[in-house]
């Protein structure tokens, strides 16, 4: 584990030690150089060296040696400190071009705790370039019962949007705007392109390095069309020490969760790394409330608590990549495949209704070959090169072919007006529909995506960047037991998209001034053709929906170091969002139903934010960040503002673009707060408005929380049970504010309150404990520890007190 | 060092003052709403109020209600804004209501939604206090989750919902050849169930496979909507409206521009809801399943109903005691109003055998929603007579195609008249005399409008 760690933090310096090494050549200012080795002499790479507090870092190389560039003349504070070993401070004094400075550090595992400190160098270094970006880090969750989702939800402005239990689909909303107005990466490849069994429901934070969540304002160079901001995960490198990791959690609803990863770098570069997953639940938790019920067989209704009975979820996955790392021509060169299937039940419709489904499920795959390639100073020094391609098929079939009524007690309903035998739904299926018959659903889909990114820094001070993606889909649906005709007319829907972006990055005054101008350009084809007969039958009409549309964005984001605990940051950008595949096609397994002709949605995003810290008082720490944000929206893509539209008998939901503006202004805060390495502790706080008008009415967006608090607890005890053995505990809450899912009708107008989405209280106990050589670590947590009903999105309910325990293994130094 | 934490600490205090404001900004719910009361002598009226959805007029945008003492709603000073101050309905698109006759009860089966299917039954305490009573009972297994449903006339005992669905009948000669398959029909499952609304749960539940006669069945004309059952003065039969459509027999497809058949009712035994029997006007043409009002109502004996699309325009049908038509009552409309086309879109008879009707014709100017400027009449069904009523101010906004129910108190029949997205009133008119009295003022809002009075 500790080489895990020190990955970590080795991997969170090196890109400030790369850029620090460009500078080199342009430098004014002296250079600090030294040596970091243990008490036998032996070098250690990747120690953190820091001057300054922070102000300045490096990561000392496979010889042990760093060097940091643009320091001042003067006296200065110099830490060095690496996993496992004593912190060391020296004050120097540099006089002259080059001063040198080594550490000889001592071996201690009681300052493990120590990288997370550096570690957070990182994370300060993207959270004050002046985007609105929150960076969440997943080395603590990763040992913990915690999915990636549930990280991202404690995150402050970010709210999780899932339609029930472990595998269901999940939204992300940003600072009030959800949907596909939220982009998700892994590693700046959109992650929809991976399809839905690859998902932050299947990837285990283990397998993530850190996760950067940007608010309103994206960069250039995660190149997307995202309106409420983007979240790129970061997955693992590995690049440094060779190791296996392998983890099982097993816990309350039959949930089963298993991943491995490994990374092997042989001596001339050639490199192996892998990842998988497997994740099942029965999902059989208990839900109530309005449309929960059960059916007499005189149809009488009488509400209950049931058990979810068709809501199974299985997935299971693997990512492996072969190639080169570190050698003369590569940084990084993988070629590998990507891999997964899921199984999911589906209990009801887009609401939990009276008659629940039964049977019906949907099951999809991807299989997907990879490339990437990363080069630093290609050719020439301070021009980088990303490449990140994949090609493949994602499948998806949904199957519903039983036409028997079942109530929520999961039984077959006895119909008292037919010698309580049971009955047939006049549709012969679960969900309802306008034709007779059974539904095998299957939508087949080539997806390809590139995406790449040059950058060149032309001195330290100006670097220009210039990417491009592109993704298409080409997507094929057809219904095995509809006739042969109309599968003989099988429809096309193919989406493409292309989008350019070129940054320009300043930094001025000692990086304490930073700005990054950026513009983009979106173009998204669409094409579908449903052939079909003309009235007679005598010919085939071909009913070709075509769009080729382009749009132009820009924006900026720009932070000023006050002083070295202040930073102002501004960002604006005017975002646009293409409608998403699903939005525009459907997608029969998620209850959508298509929309070929919505249009994309285009905001004028704001945010203005201060940084404050980290402010150091004997043993306490304490960092603040506050942002304000406005959003304005032309046509917000959202659920129909008409509750008529959400379809003849709403177990479908089609999106469509809100007629009038909407407007969003809202307020952000997070405080984090830490005593010595013990006690850590994080409180945030988000409210926002989100209003468009309806007939001369202002009224609250539906379906959107609007006031969210989060906060959480931990507490480490040093040598527990044996020397070097630590027990951390952990708290955290969830607070989200009723909000409606409906649009208000009037001022003062009353009903009877079913679609308000009551105050949510949520929270959460865990503890670990990790046995001394830090190979072993196990984890016991409770989840809604007071069985509160949780919502998220409409009124599906999610589940309720949950335990999990887990064990994780770790082997460095293979 | 210190004093950054005191800077920091003003800071926080300063943001959450600031955010408390937010929260707090806008919390005047409950201003302005008013308690409505009535002597016990009184009845309520409620009245209903359609959201615009997409277009003006299209109603689909969800349905409010309001109640107000029958004094109240006489008075023109009285001011009432259903869509501000009224409960809303659980529906989507117009919920289709029904009351009980002394209007302290409100039922509705949600049409779609979460509870789409279910039967649900209110207690109005005035304004916008409707109490849901007991627990709902659904209908959903039957007949879908947004079922047509109405309220028999039997003091208030029972209701009745329909589906029906359609299927082609091809002799394919038992070759795969499609060039020598022969149509013989469209056969039309019928579905009915009846609800017990006092106890709210199911009668009775029943299935037919129906067909009109094999001459017409074998051109393609064939059943393709039902509603609006109505119980006969014995109580012994229930009849149930019926669209009349065509299929081209060669094709299958919806055919266009072909004879309009006698107007059909289907009459069912009552309560076993067996033995289905179809009954056919020589007088009307067209279709008698209206569209969401009553279309047929009991009165001395026998049952009125009118038909709709008829190429003579409207008629009021008589179905007698034999539970057959009685050609012999001929009452139509174009002549008792004097105009061509016309077209009943809500009527309703007091107990004296006069009505309320509201109509269109061919000469209605199209209004915001294209469905033709509507006007009233007041109808004499034992004279055959029908006299515009002249009292209302109409205009060509005035579009009463969803117009859904008229409260009837005594000899008064209470009526909403507004033009799409403008305000207006609620008018009571004595069917004995044909006074019109203009009574409280109905506050509308951008592309709504008014369905009637319950």
């Amino acid at each position: 584990m500790k080489s895990l760690l020190l990955l970590l933090g080795f991997l969170s310096v090196a890109a400030m030690a790369q850029r620090n090494h460009h500078r080199q050549h342009g430098g004014k200012h002296a250079v600090l150089m030294g040596k970091v080795v243990d008490t036998h002499g032996q070098p250690l790479m990747g120690a953190t060296i820091l001057v300054d507090d922070n102000k300045y870092a490096a990561v000392s190389n496979d010889k042990g040696m760093y060097f940091i560039h643009n320091l001042v003349l003067g006296k200065h504070q110099v830490k060095a400190s690496y996993m496992g070993y004593v912190v060391q401070q020296k004050p120097i004094t540099i006089r002259q071009r080059k001063t040198l400075c080594d550490f000889e550090l001592k071996e201690d595992s009681q300052s493990l705790q120590e990288v997370k400190l550096s570690a957070k160098s990182h994370k300060t270094e993207i959270e004050t370039k002046g985007f609105a970006v929150s960076v969440v880090e997943t080395k603590e969750a990763s040992f913990r019962n915690i999915q990636t989702n549930e990280l991202l939800n404690s995150t402050v402005g970010v709210k999780i949007r899932q339609n029930g239990g472990l595998g269901s689909n999940v939204e992300y909303s940003l600072n009030g705007l959800s949907g596909s107005s939220v982009r998700i990466f892994i590693d700046g490849i959109p992650m929809s392109m991976y399809g839905s069994s690859f998902s932050l429901n299947s990837i285990p934070p283990a397998m993530i390095e850190n996760i950067e969540v940007y608010k309103g304002v994206v960069p250039g160079h995660l190149a997307d069309d995202a309106l409420g901001g983007a979240i790129n995960i970061v997955m693992k490198k590995g690049t440094d020490r060779n190791y296996v990791n392998a983890s099982a959690s097993y816990g309350s609803f039959n949930t089963f969760q298993a991943n491995a990863s490994g990374f092997y770098r042989f001596n001339k570069g050639f490199t192996v790394k892998f990842s998988s997953f497997y994740n099942y639940s029965d999902n059989d938790y208990e839900v109530w409330g309005p449309g929960v019920v059960d059916v007499l067989p005189n149809s009488k209704t009488i509400e209950i608590k049931a058990k979810r009975f068709n809501d199974a979820y299985e997935s299971k996955g693997v990512v492996f990549q072969t190639g080169f790392t570190n050698v003369s021509w590569a940084d990084q060169f993988y070629i590998g495949f990507t891999g997964s299937d899921d199984y999911k039940e589906i209990q009801h419709g887009a609401f939990m209704s009276t008659y629940p489904y039964k049977d019906r499920f949907m099951e999809s795959d991807a299989q997907l070959a990879t490339l990437l390639y990363q080069k630093k100073d290609l050719f020439i020094d301070g021009l980088d090169i990303n490449l990140n391609g994949l090609y493949g098929t994602r499948n998806r079939m949904v199957s519903d072919t039983n036409p028997f009524i079942y109530t929520w007690r999961g039984e077959l309903w006895q119909d008292g007006q037919n010698n309580n035998q049971p009955r047939e739904y006049n549709y012969g299926s679960q969900q309802e529909k306008d034709t007779y018959g059974p539904v095998l659903n299957f939508i087949e889909r080539h997806v390809s995506s590139m995406r790449s990114g040059l950058s060149y820094e032309i001195t330290p001070q100006h670097k220009i960047l210039l990417n491009h993606v592109y993704s298409g889909i080409e997507r094929d649906d057809y219904d095995e037991y509809a006739t042969d005709l109309s599968n003989a007319f099988t429809e096309t829907k193919d989406l493409y998209k292309q989008i350019y972006s070129l940054s320009y990055e300043l930094n001025l005054f000692k990086e304490r001034l930073k700005l990054n101008l950026f513009g983009k350009h979106y173009r998204q084809k669409v094409l579908n053709n449903k052939p079909s007969f003309n009235e007679n039958r005598t010919e085939v009409i071909n009913d070709v929906y075509k769009s080729d549309k382009d749009y132009n964005g820009y924006g900026f984001a720009t932070s000023f170091e006050v002083l070295p605990v202040i930073t102002l940051m501004a960002s604006a950008e005017k975002a646009v969002r293409l409608p998403s595949e699903n939005e525009v096609f459907g997608n029969a397994g998620d209850n959508i139903s298509g929309n070929r002709s919505i249009k994309p949605e285009i905001s004028n995003n704001i945010n203005l934010g201060i940084r404050l810290g980290k402010f150091s008082y004997k043993n306490h720490g304490l960092v603040a960040t506050t942002n304000f944000f406005t959003r304005n929206i032309q046509d917000l893509i959202g659920l129909p503002i008409n509750a008529n539209q959400l379809e003849q008998d709403d177990e479908v939901i089609t999106y469509g673009n809100l007629e009038n503006t909407t407007k969003s202004k809202g307020v952000e805060f997070q405080l984090n707060y830490n005593f010595k390495n013990n006690l850590t502790a994080h409180f945030n706080y988000s409210r926002l408005s989100l209003t468009t008008t309806r007939n001369g009415l202002e009224i609250d967006v539906a379906n959107t929380p609007l006031f969210t608090m989060n906060g959480g607890l931990r507490y480490t005890f040093q040598n527990v049970f044996q020397p070097q053995g630590r027990l951390n505990l952990f708290y955290n809450f969830y607070f989200t504010d009723s909000f409606s899912y409906k649009y208000a009708d009037g001022t003062h107008t009353a009903d009877n309150g079913s679609h308000i989405v009551p105050t949510q209280w949520v929270q959460d106990l865990g503890l670990n404990y990790a046995f001394p050589k830090n190979q072993w670590v196990v984890s016991f947590d409770v989840k809604n520890i007071f069985d509160k009903a949780a919502y998220d999105n409409l009124s599906v309910q999610k589940p309720g007190r949950a335990y999990y325990l887990k064990l994780n293994y770790t082997i460095n130094k293979l | 060092m210190k004093k950054q934490i005191i800077r920091l600490r003003s800071l926080v205090m300063a943001l959450a003052a600031f955010t408390f404001t937010v929260a707090c900004s806008d919390d005047d719910s409950g201003a302005g709403v008013v308690t409505e009361t009535k002597a016990d002598s009184d009845r309520w009226i409620t009245v209903a109020g359609a959201k615009m959805g997409t277009n003006p007029g299209d109603g689909n945008g969800g349905t409010l209600v309001y109640a107000v003492s029958s004094e109240e709603a006489k008075n023109p000073d009285k001011e009432i804004d259903v869509f501000n101050y009224g409960y809303v309905v659980p529906s989507n698109r117009t919920a289709r209501l029904q009351a009980s006759q002394d209007g302290n009860t409100l039922f509705n089966i949600t049409y779609a939604g979460d509870t789409g299917g279910s039967f649900f039954k209110y207690a109005v305490n005035g304004g916008q206090n409707y109490n849901q009573i007991g627990l709902p009972v659904t209908v959903a297994q039957y007949v879908g989750t947004a079922p047509r449903w109405i309220k028999l006339f039997d003091e208030d005992q029972t209701g009745a919902a329909v589906y029906v669905s359609t299927n082609d009948v091809v002799d394919d000669k038992g070759t795969d050849d499609v060039t020598d398959d022969e149509y013989i029909k469209t056969e039309s499952k019928i579905a009915i169930v009846t609800l017990d609304l006092e106890n709210q749960s199911i009668n009775e539940f029943k299935e037919h496979t129906i067909a009109l006669d094999d001459a017409d069945a074998s051109k393609g004309y064939y059943i393709s909507r039902i509603d609006m059952p109505t119980l006969n003065a014995t109580g012994d039969k229930l009849y149930i409206g019926a669209q009349v459509r065509k299929k081209n027999p060669e094709t299958l497809e919806s055919d266009s521009g072909y004879e309009i058949l006698g107007s059909k009712t289907i009459v069912l035994d009552y309560p076993s809801l067996d033995n289905p029997t179809i009954v056919t006007s020589t007088v009307g043409h067209g279709n008698t399943n209206g569209y969401r009002s009553i279309n047929s109502f009991e009165y001395n004996g026998a049952v009125y109903q009118a038909n709709q699309s008829d190429p003579n325009g409207s008629h009021i049908l008589k179905i007698g005691a034999d539970n057959q038509y009685d050609d012999a009552y001929e009452f139509s409309l174009d002549d008792a109003l004097g105009v061509t086309g016309a077209y009943v879109l809500a009527w309703r008879p007091a107990a004296n055998g006069k009505a309320v009707l509201a109509y269109r014709h061919d000469g209605s100017t199209e209004g915001a929603a294209g469905r033709g400027e509507s006007f009233f009449a007041l109808v004499d069904l034992n004279a055959k007579t029908a006299t515009k009523i002249t009292e209302v101010p109409y205009e060509v906004d005035m579009e009463m195609f969803q117009y859904q129910h008229y409260a009837v108190y005594g000899d008064e029949i209470y009526f909403t008249a507004a033009p799409v997205g403008k305000d207006g009133n609620i008018y009571v008119i004595d069917t004995e005399t044909g006074n019109v009295t203009k009574g409280a003022k109905l506050i509308n809002t951008t592309g709504s409008h008014f369905i009637g009075t319950w």
